[in-house]
């Protein structure tokens, strides 16, 4: 009869449904890197003094279970005090000044080829002409598949 | 005496009735609360006088096609009085009658006719009634439907909340007020509805592909919000409610009145809440390796306010009813101040003087409507006009603060939106037999959106869909129906370009970067639906395909900067095409009064899901979020049971699961974002002994469960599983002669848990679910 047909046509749509839910799923990646700042070469490390004119190698370790596919490295001012880094303890901060010339650096670099495990290297120069006083450096890395991991950690430059 | 009227118009054609042959009206009659069939209910039509049967059943026979008011009485319940249009076929109807002790505070809408034709719709939906409507009541209409089957709300706050469908959210559902689609969807996930939960009357819920009807965005599903109906009797009835909460420290009141007098009417309400920033079980908020202490465990700055007003004015007669609506929304919500997006912020504001003050971050939220229903029936047809006019306006005002190249900006208004809104539909149901009824109309939409501040997310644009469609329904062999339409649709998009007031280096040199750019696409789309229902007595089968769309946002197609709230780089894509999705969905229920069971599985098919895809890439130090569009299967369904083992016991039992998987594209293998865990309600309804002035004691406990959500695509997090309970307890306050009063307590998270919703705006940022909230609301009838 039709409305046999029509219960059996739901029956088996049900059916089909449960079947396709009960596939099995394929690996997929949820693990986002890992990034250290805090072994003895790190650099730089929370509460860092660097200082206007000379020159510093940045250097952190990212690590992934897929693989590590950019970085970028962001140096801005933190006149204001808008955020704090995420590092243990707290760092002396100068009195809140407006920015004249405030260091921005923001750079990213893709390392195709990293593995799973890189150490970001990076000399970065600091002008002999910017602000000095409280900044933040942020380091960030992606994973192969697009997981990020952010730190951010809080540094002052001075003359 | 009191009498409650309920029209019940079944088939509004009958006025007009053709043909000479005699019909009958005919039913059962429940209980309105057990759902008991009542015996030996009085049945009058104006002379003719029956009884229903030892199984609540009543018939009158030999019926010329007209109209008749039936009244039903029985000792100790309240007077009904039910209106019939016969016009070329038998009625049967469900009535349902109210205890005499309860007193209902506003014309009921009649759930009858609704509910068989819910049953005779392939499609899968869900009515929902004022009572439940009541009884559920929660801060957002979302959190008040949200224990529903397959019904999720996407929380920010307490205060607000987005629906979602199956895991199917933002422009991928269609919210309707009055026949006109609700446009606030677009601005993203940190705002909520903008509707004054009180106005709906009922609501009808459609959990599956819908654009036939609707258009563009009812891929999910759509909730649909109706008026309350016209006012049965001449003069005036109104309410006014009084809530209090402890765990935001809200205040709130509703009042509400509806008016008539002979076919003309009219109703007004007005609403406003007030509260302080929510509490949750937790000292400090833990996000990446920022400690967020709080004060007295309040999520500070989560304080807001709400203000609504409506009005509405109509006309109805036999043969013609219009009404048309005037409403406002108001609100003002915080956010979290220690962090907004994915964004952490430190400030100098003293957040902790007040927990009821809203300072940076904050929203304005205003939506405005004008939308007018018209109904003309005449022959066998039925035309219906439904226009609207919606401006919604927005405004986030944040701390000024300097990020990559962009200065410290003057001023604190981040984004502003202000949107205008017109919209048309034209019906025509022609019913050529009791059997075959067919709907066409068309449909208009024009949509400009405008923005200012010193943030960007969203260009300006203009947007114009019209769509024509037809709807076929069938009754192809004794209470079997096929429904089949179809429709067309098209669509232009421009958007506007947005440069950056502030330059940014590029290569070597400062640029004023383009941020969106002058585009217009064309789109248009052919909708499909087929399906059968079939009712067997107490059961109902159903299966419906369809096919459903749309058209991308403005956002998806010229995005090309910084969303500093998300952290994110977001590059929208000109070449998306319109969004498709074809879905199977099946049903199995039955009700015999005492026990309920529903089965409504589904299976869904995207081919082009547009996906904000995080990619390995950097702009500037951002990671770049891409606009691609993949094919996306989805699956899942709902399973309930309810069980009524004697009259004041009532239990059920409801589980949902969707499993979303990307086929094709850089996540391929992953789930969409924002998927529901899998969850299950377990509710308790109790009515008690009248206890000296307290009657229609009624306890109800939830029991909310969701299992851990490990299905994520970044950058969200894994969920853990819950379990909440929620305890109610109502009663009528029978102190005075005439008017009594509804006393309503609640307690959400009794035990006071702390737990993470993985659909809130919060989750990213790791703020559990507000603690144990206890309300108590009065409502007044006059």
């Amino acid at each position: 009869m039709k409305l046999e047909i029509l219960k059996r046509m739901v029956l088996f749509s049900i059916f089909i449904i449960a079947a396709s839910c009960a596939k099995e799923d394929e690996q997929i990646d949820t693990e986002k890197p890992v990034i250290n700042v805090s072994y003895d070469n790190a650099f730089p490390k929370s509460c860092a003094v660097l200082k206007r004119g000379n020159t510093y190698i940045f250097r952190a370790l990212a690590t992934d279970n897929t693989g590590i596919a950019s970085y970028g490295v962001d140096i801005h001012h933190n006149f204001d005090q808008h955020t704090h880094d995420d590092q243990p303890g707290v760092c002396p901060l100068d009195p809140k000044k407006t920015a004249v010339k405030p260091m921005i650096y923001m750079q990213n670099f893709a390392v195709p080829d990293a593995g799973t495990s890189y150490e970001i290297y990076r000399e970065i120069s600091i002008p002999q002409d910017i602000d000095p006083g409280d900044y933040h450096c942020q380091i960030s890395v992606i994973d192969k598949t697009g997981w990020q991991s952010r730190t951010s950690v809080d540094i002052k430059i001075i003359e | 005496m009191k009498y409650l009227l309920v029209g019940l118009v079944f088939t509004i054609g009958g006025f007009f009735g053709y043909g000479q042959k005699h019909f009958s009206i005919s039913g059962s009659v429940y209980d309105a609360d057990t759902k008991d069939l009542l015996p030996n209910v009085i049945v009058k039509l104006s002379q003719n006088i029956s009884r229903t049967n030892a199984g609540g059943y009543f018939v009158i026979n030999n019926l010329a096609p007209g109209s008749y008011t039936v009244q039903f009485e029985k000792l100790n319940y309240e007077i009904q009085i039910a209106s019939f249009g016969l016009a070329d076929r038998d009625i049967n109807v469900n009535i349902y009658l109210d205890k005499a002790a309860t007193k209902i505070d506003e014309v009921k809408i009649s759930q009858l006719s609704k509910d068989r034709l819910a049953r005779e719709s392939s499609a899968v939906t869900y009515e929902v009634t004022k009572d439940y409507l009541d009884q559920n009541r929660e801060n957002t209409l979302m959190q008040s439907l949200q224990n529903l089957p397959g019904i999720q709300a996407m929380g920010i706050g307490v205060g607000q909340s987005k629906p979602m469908i199956r895991g199917l959210g933002f422009n991928r559902i269609v919210v309707s007020q009055n026949g006109i689609k609700h446009e606030a969807q677009q601005w993203g996930s940190d705002h909520g509805l903008e509707i004054d939960q009180h106005d709906a009357g009922s609501i009808q819920i459609v959990k599956g592909p819908a654009s036939l009807l609707y258009g563009s965005d009812a891929l999910g599903g759509v909730i649909n919000l109706r008026s309350l109906s016209v006012p049965y009797s001449n003069g005036m009835v109104g309410s006014v409610q009084l809530l209090a909460e402890s765990n935001n420290n809200l205040l709130g009141t509703t009042f509400g009145l509806q008016a008539r007098k002979d076919r003309w009417f009219y109703r007004a309400r007005f609403t406003l809440n007030d509260y302080g920033d929510f509490k949750v079980p937790a000292d400090k908020i833990i996000y990446e390796n920022y400690v967020f202490d709080l004060s007295d465990k309040h999520l500070r700055n989560a304080a807001g306010t709400e203000k609504d007003m409506s009005f509405s004015f109509g006309y109805a007669d036999s043969s013609f009813k219009t009404e048309t609506f005037l409403s406002n929304y108001n609100a003002k919500n915080g956010f979290f101040a220690n962090a907004h997006g994915l964004e952490v912020r430190t400030s100098s504001i003293d957040y902790d003087h007040s927990d009821r003050d809203v300072d940076y971050p904050y929203h304005t939220v205003n939506h405005f409507k004008m939308i007018s229903n018209s109904t003309l029936i005449f022959d066998h047809h039925e035309l219906r006009l439904n226009v609207g006019f919606q401006n919604n306006v927005r405004e986030e005002h944040t701390e000024p603060v300097a990020h990559g190249y962009m200065p410290k900006p003057v001023g604190t208004l981040d984004r502003r939106y202000v949107k205008n809104t017109l919209t048309a539909d034209l019906q025509d149901e022609m019913k050529f037999s009791s059997k075959h009824s067919i709907v066409f109309g068309v449909n208009a939409e024009y949509q400009n959106n405008g923005i200012d501040g010193w943030g960007f997310l969203i260009p300006s644009y203009d947007r114009f869909t019209a769509g024509v469609y037809a709807y076929d329904k069938l009754e192809i062999d004794d209470n079997v129906f096929l429904h089949s339409g179809l429709r067309y649709d098209l669509g232009t998009i421009s958007t506007d370009s947005y440069y950056d007031w502030y330059p940014s280096l590029l290569g070597s040199d400062m640029k004023y970067l383009k941020r969106a750019s002058d585009n217009r696409s064309k789109f248009d789309h052919i909708s499909a639906v087929a399906g059968l229902s079939y009712i067997r007595n107490k059961t109902n089968y159903k299966i419906n395909i369809g096919k459903s769309f749309r058209i991308p946002l403005a956002s998806e197609f010229s995005s090309n900067g910084v969303n500093y709230h998300m952290f994110r780089y977001e590059k929208g894509n000109q070449d998306l095409r319109a969004e498709t999705s074809y879905q199977l969905d099946a049903e199995a229920s039955y009700e015999n009064g005492k026990v309920g069971l529903s089965l409504t599985p589904f299976i869904n098919y995207f081919d082009n899901y547009i996906y904000l895809n995080p990619t390995a890439n950097y702009f500037e130090t951002l990671q770049v979020y891409e606009y691609t569009q993949n094919k996306v299967f989805r699956a899942g369904g709902e399973i309930s049971a309810e069980y009524r083992p004697f009259t004041k016991l009532g239990m059920e039992a409801t589980a949902e699961y969707v499993y979303s998987r990307q086929m094709n594209g850089l996540k391929k293998g992953f789930t969409l974002p924002f998927s529901p865990p899998f969850r299950a309600l377990f509710s308790v309804n109790y009515l008690f002994n009248n206890i000296w002035f307290l009657q229609d004691l009624r306890l109800k406990t939830d029991l909310r469960l969701s299992a851990k959500q490990n299905n994520i695509v970044p950058p969200e997090r894994t969920t853990d599983s819950y379990g909440v309970l929620d305890v109610a307890l109502t009663a009528v306050i029978r102190a005075f002669k005439e008017q009594h009063p509804t006393i309503r307590l609640k307690i959400n998270n009794l035990f006071n848990q702390k737990y993470f919703d993985h659909l809130s705006f919060y989750r990213l940022i790791e703020v559990p679910q507000p603690g144990r909230n206890a309300s108590i609301s009065l409502t007044i009838p006059f």
